[in-house]
Formats: structure tokens, sequence, C-alpha cells
């Protein structure tokens, strides 16, 4: 067996590539698998990658792995040697991603240096050797169903003419004979409108009654429908699916012929691919943990910058020469300070990725037919809070296939297409990443979270008070679930609030909104990095504070006239006709400081999440680049610190705390 | 933009169309008042989609219907009828005029009309 984990760089890289390659398989499987039949490419790509595993594993003495990834290799050796061969692709490709996720989850545990499955993979060897038998001898050739690609499906069609438009008859014989185009035996009611005129009243009265069969989605239908002069409005259904489909399993020639073009295509697609991955030879791998301590060099390098330049012996002294150098010194750094940035943004692409397996899986489960679709995808965002994306995201896309979305009969009836759609969708706003994850689903149902809400007694207020918004977002809160149904995907209820602790964990923000019937969507806010943010130093006391500028609206002095006192002795400020609420930081942490009137210090009005409050400050000391620091270990072991999300040193060489906006606006007020 | 030819035999009508189209975004990039110089016409400018009024001296829309769909298979044109004209507008679906606007019409109409005609295959 192999040797602990513990940073051996042989097994390290043994772990690193053997993921990217099982990561790398199950993206090519997930590609070819709607195409029924596996491209030259495609065998050749598996066969190298099995090949691949085999080796490392054997190298490592993972023998068990090794012989797993044999057993594979051998399959689609068989399947590149006879190219004629018959086969049933859409069983291999289970076959093949039970295999990739046997060794993904043994290298993991290989990495967290857990108890190994040894004995796991003997089963999976029997049934690629039971496929490979069933190929040999012809047994398990594709069922011929090639023409499922094109799946033709009945439709009623109602349409309604524009009041006014007079020979509805004549129009109607149009439109059939320019829809005849796009459609199959089609058939209409009133018949014989081009001869008799009378129609034409009946048509506007009742509408005309089309049923006919096509291949095209109901949007595609509805479209083409619409561009109809004079059609007002249609009433498209779709009728029975079944029936359908069991008539077209007849392949007929020219069906055959298309799907061999596809699959010509999907070669082009594939070749051109490979091309792109040689190209890409200039790109190197890091470890990650240089990176990290690059960056904390980079951080180190800033403040000792500020150090040096503000440093109080220089203090009074006419330095041109020195200014201008130290300008230069400024400049170099913050172009620095960008690149090793860049360097940790990771695009969200391979984030993304994943999700198809998971809608691939839980689509194949649970009877609906999902499209998954990415806006956006190449929006970057630092390599550490992608890690922490994953997860929630996977939590999102099961929550919307699982619950979102509805079965294919009853999106149907409610007018959708049978398919639905999740959608993810990722685009920066300043120095925030936003990520949505959206699905045309059935929407959150008010009255059952409510009903739910008043169960678990987590109302936080009384339920007149509340606004869509709160309600829809009480999802977030622990141990909520309005699913009575467990499922093997979610349904535990200990999802959302999984997601909103991940992102609120990298600083961020999730919010969630909901139409009835026409989907939900997810909101999370994220920063583009926790690193180095630009913030600004405020004092209380002999005490520094940092505020990220991000939260900052305005500071000013308050007047004397401006300042509301409620009668519970709740301090207030009116600015511009509204009233904000006043958290004075040294009552808040009993802190020493002469500056005890409001009139004498300063006002920094902070906005989160579209609230505000102001905070009372001694003084403001400057704008500034800060290095967020998180608490020293022992620190935090020893009290809670509240409100503080990190700090900083400052130029001068004093310790900053950086404060949490979040709980600015959330802590009781003292 | 859309281009379009408007073909009748009344100025005031050629005038009115073309005034409802430009306020919309089409481009009325040419004009005839008989069946004969909207032929010319459509060879010279090749719009996409031509507008024809059935009722003209000479030669009638339908008349000119059907050569413009001789010389161009896939030309888009739209009939502008009075009331009344059943048989006229039928004949003109069936020698391939794609749609047909009843006179007096609203400005709409038009604009929809050839906009949705202009968009489709």
């Amino acid at each position: 067996m192999g040797e602990q984990y513990n940073g051996d760089s042989l097994l390290e890289m043994f772990v690193f590539e053997t993921t990217q390659n099982t990561e790398q398989l199950e993206k090519i499987i997930l590609e070819t698998e709607n195409e029924r039949h596996f491209s030259d490419s495609a065998i050749n790509e598996i066969f190298r990658i099995m090949h691949t595993i085999k080796g490392s594993a054997a190298m490592m003495s993972y023998s068990y792995i090794a012989s797993l990834a044999h057993k594979a290799e051998d399959l689609f050796f068989f399947i590149r040697e006879n190219s004629s061969i018959e086969y049933n692709s859409s069983l291999i490709s289970d076959l093949i991603l039970l295999c990739m996720d046997f060794i993904s989850s043994e290298v993991n545990k290989i990495k967290e240096n857990t108890e190994l499955d040894i004995n796991g993979a003997d089963e999976i060897i029997i049934q690629i050797e039971k496929c490979l038998e069933d190929i040999k001898v012809g047994k398990n050739s594709n069922p011929k169903e090639i023409s499922n690609n094109l799946p033709s499906y009945s439709f009623k069609a109602i349409l309604y003419y524009e009041e006014g438009c007079e020979m509805e008859n004549i129009r109607a014989y149009s439109f059939i004979r320019d829809f005849e185009e796009y459609v199959q035996n089609i058939s209409y009611n009133p018949e014989g409108i081009i001869d008799n005129d009378d129609t034409a009243f009946e048509i506007r009265k009742n509408g005309f009654l089309v049923f006919f069969d096509s291949n095209k989605s109901y949007n595609e239908l509805n479209d083409i429908i619409m561009q109809t002069p004079f059609i007002k409005d249609i009433d498209l259904t779709l009728l029975d699916i079944e029936k359908c489909s069991h008539e077209c399993t007849d392949i007929k020639p020219e069906d055959k012929k298309d799907v061999k073009n596809v699959l010509i295509q999907n070669e082009e697609i594939h070749n051109n691919k490979a091309e792109n991955h040689q190209s890409a030879q200039s790109i190197i791998s890091i470890n990650v943990s240089k990176l990290d301590k690059l960056m904390n060099l980079i951080g180190e390098v800033v403040i000792a910058e500020s150090m040096v330049v503000e440093n109080p012996d220089l203090k009074g002294l006419e330095l041109q020469s020195f200014r201008r150098e130290a300008l230069q010194l400024h400049k170099i750094i913050v172009e620095m300070q960008d690149m090793v940035m860049s360097m940790r943004l990771v695009p969200l692409t391979t984030t993304f990725q994943k999700m198809h397996r998971i809608v691939r899986d839980m689509s194949k489960k649970l009877g609906k037919e999902v499209m998954l679709e990415f806006i956006g995808e190449e929006t970057e965002v630092d390599k550490n809070i992608i890690e922490h994306l994953s997860n929630p995201l996977l939590h999102l896309v099961r929550n919307s296939i699982d619950h979102g979305l509805e079965m294919p009969e009853e999106r149907i009836t409610a007018g959708k297409s049978p398919e639905g759609k999740v959608t993810l969708e990722a685009y920066n706003s300043g120095s925030n990443v936003f990520i949505l994850a959206k699905d045309d689903g059935r929407g959150l149902n008010k009255e059952k979270i409510l009903a739910k809400a008043k169960k678990n007694n987590i109302l936080f207020k009384p339920e007149s008070e509340m606004t869509d918004r709160d309600i829809y977002n009480m999802i977030f809160m622990p141990g909520f679930s309005t699913n009575e149904n467990v499922s093997e995907f979610s349904g535990r209820g200990v999802g959302m609030d999984v997601v909103m602790q991940n992102i609120l964990s990298i600083g961020g923000a999730v919010t969630v909104d909901s139409i009835e019937r026409q989907g939900t969507t997810v909101t999370m806010k994220i920063p583009l990095t926790v690193a180095i943010i630009d913030g600004m130093n405020i004092s209380v006391g002999d005490r520094h504070f940092t505020i990220p500028i991000t939260a900052i609206r305005e500071s000013f002095k308050p007047k004397k006239n401006d300042i509301i006192c409620d009668t519970d002795g709740n301090l207030m400020i009116m600015v511009r006709g509204e009233c904000y609420a006043i958290i004075k930081l040294h009552q808040q942490w009993d802190i020493e400081t002469e500056i005890q009137e409001l009139t004498d210090g300063i006002l920094i009005m902070i906005e989160q999440d579209e609230r505000r409050r102001c905070v009372f400050a001694d003084t403001l000391i400057g704008q500034q680049q800060v290095v967020v620091k998180s608490m020293p270990d022992f620190i935090r072991r020893t009290r809670m610190v509240e409100g503080v999300a990190g700090c900083t040193l400052l130029g001068n060489g004093s310790i900053s705390l950086i404060l949490d906006t979040g709980w600015l606006m959330n802590a009781e007020i003292k | 933009m859309i281009s379009v030819l408007v073909v009748d035999d009344a100025a005031f009508m050629r005038l009115a169309i073309k005034n409802v189209l430009e306020k919309s975004g089409f481009k009325v990039i040419a004009d005839a008042k008989n069946g004969q110089e909207g032929i010319e016409k459509f060879l010279e400018f090749q719009p996409d989609i031509v507008t024809m009024d059935i009722t003209m001296p000479d030669m009638t829309g339908i008349e000119a219907l059907k050569k413009i769909r001789e010389i161009d298979p896939a030309a888009k044109v739209v009939m502008i009828s009075a009331m009344g004209q059943e048989r006229m507008v039928k004949e003109a679906i069936l020698s391939g005029a794609k749609s047909f606007i009843v006179k007096p019409y609203k400005e709409e109409h038009i604009t929809q009309t050839l906009m949705k005609i202009a968009t489709s295959k």
C-alpha cells in the first residue's frame, strides 16, 4: 500500500494528476453521452486516461485501482480496435462513470489518509468484464432508438386572429400553407376554409383549431406561430407524449443520415479541441500554497512601504527626490499586487461544469428533463473563494432540480416546455462577483414557508410586517425545509443554511427571489478577493479601526439639530429626511476617549444589503489599502471577538481592527 | 433596416404607407404606380418586402405578384386589398402572397405584418 499522505511530492502528484484525469474523463463521458456513440477521439482519450491512471496507480502500489483502470482500458482497447462493433454507449458511460467515481473517492481517501476500500473494485471489474463479453458476442448493441434524438410530439393549437383583420379563412389557409414547412400530419377545423367564406365567421368566433406533429420544442413552435401576421393569441398544447414516442421508434433512412452528420460534426469539434489542448502548453501549474505565500509577502511589502514612506524620522523634512522615488515604488507595488491577484483568479468554468454531473444523475433518477445553461462562466474569482463555492452551488442546483422543477407532465399543463431549465450566471460588479442560480420551476410557496417558520418558531418579526423577500429568505435559516420527502439528493433541511454559512464565511451574502409558478433565483454576492481591501482608517481613543471603503456611503460632522433621541434613549440622526440609527464605537466596546459628544466626532454612514447605519468615531485617519489578516489563533481561542472581521497593520506599525460591517448592521446598540 | 417597395396607383396611399413605415424604422426604397412599374422597380431595387395594391390600372396587383414570384420564388409580397375582395385575395394567397391587409387599416396592422413577414423564414 502507499505511504502516508504527508506532502510526499510523488504521491501529491499522483493525487493531483489522477483527480485531473478523472475530471477530464467525466467531462468526455458527459459530452459524448448524448451522441449515443463515442467518437474516435473520445475513445482514444478515455483509453489514454485509463492507461495513465493504471500506470501511476501501479507505481504507487495501489494495485486495486490499477487493475480497475486496466479493465476499463481493455474495454476501450477492444472498442478502438473494432470500430465497426455495435455497443450500447449509454451502458458503457454508466459503467465508466461508476469506475471513475470509485477511483476519485479512493484518491480522496488516499489524500485524507483514511481507510481504503481495497475490495470495492472487484464488483466493478466483474461488470466491465461482462460488458466486454457481451459486446464481443454482439449482445450489447445500442437499442434501436436513434431517432430519439429527434422525437416527434403531437400538438394542438387554437389560433385567434386580431379583430377586424377580415377574411380569417384566407388568412388561416395562408397560415397552413406556410406552417406545413415546419410540421407533419397537419389537420384543422373548420375545414374547407379556402372555398367557404362562411368559415371566416366561425374562426372569428371560436378560433382556428390545428392539430399537427412536430419535433420542434414548444417554444419554437410558439414563436413560429406568433410570427404569423394578424395572430392575436394562440393556445398551444402538447398532446400525449407516450403515444408519439412509440410511434416514432422506427427509423427513417434520412434520420439515420442526420445522426451520422451530427456525429461527423462532433468529431470535428473534438479534433479542434485536441488542437486547443496542444496550444495551451505555455501554462504551468503552481502549488496554491506558494501563491498564498507570495500573496502574504506582497501584503508585507505594502505594509513595509507605508512604514518607510510614513516613517516618523522623515517628519518635517523636505524630501523632493525621495517622494518621487517613493511614488515610483508605490506604482510598482500596486502593479505587482494586481498581478499576484490575477494569478490567483480562476474562471468559474470548472466549478460550473461540475454541475453537469449532478444534473445528469438527478434528471435520470427523478425522470425530469433538465437543461443546464451557463452565462458568464468565464468570470474569474479568487482561488480561495472558489473552493467555498462548489458546495453551495451543488446544493442550489440540487434544490432547483429536486424541488424547483416540476415533472414534465406538470410543466406541460402549466404551459411550460417539458424541459426544465437551470441557469448558472456569473458577472462582475465593482469589487464583487455575483453568482445567480436560477430555475424556471414552480417557485417558492410563501404559505408553506410561513407555516413551517411558525411551526419551528423562527419568525423574526410579525407576519404582517414581512415582505415577500423576508419570507423567502427564511429558507436560509438553520433547520428549515418545507419538503416532506427526503430524497436521495436533497431535503434534509440542512442545505440552504449550509449555503448561507459557506457564503458568509467568505464575506458574501445570499438572497433569494421567487415568482410563484415561474421560478426561483438565488443570488450570491461574493467579494472578488479577501486578501487586500481598500479601507478607511478611523480612530476611537487610542484605538484604530478600518472600515471597508465599499461599505461606506458618506461621512459627516453631525449638527446638533439633526440628532434625535427617541423615548427609549436610542440616538438617531436625520440625514436628508431619513433617520439612521447611530452606533457609538466607544460605548459599544467601552473604549476611553475624550470625544463623547456626537458634534465633536464624526459619523460614518455604512450600508450593507440595502440597510444603513451610522458609526460614530473620533476622527478619520485616511484611506489606505490594507492587507487583511485573520485574527491570530491565540486570540480567537481565548475569547470570542465580535464585530471584527480581521486585523491589519498600518503604516506606522500600529494594529488596526477591521470592522465587520454585517455585525455593525445587526449588533444590539449599547 | 428592412427595405420596402410600395406599389399602389393612388399617390395618397403610397404616401400614407410610406409615412407609416418610415416612422417605424422601415426603409421605403422605391414606389410604383402600377404593376408593370412595380416589377421593374422590384428588379432594380430588390426590396425585402413588397406591398401591393390589388386593383390597379394596366396590370393588376395579382398579375404583378405572379410575375414577381416567377422572378424570385422567395419574394415576400403583402397584398393591400379593399373590403369585399375575397375572390381576389384568395387568388393572391394561392399565387404566393405572404399575407394581406384590408383597407381601411390601422397603422400597426401594416408595421406588425411587415415586421413579422420580414423576420420569418
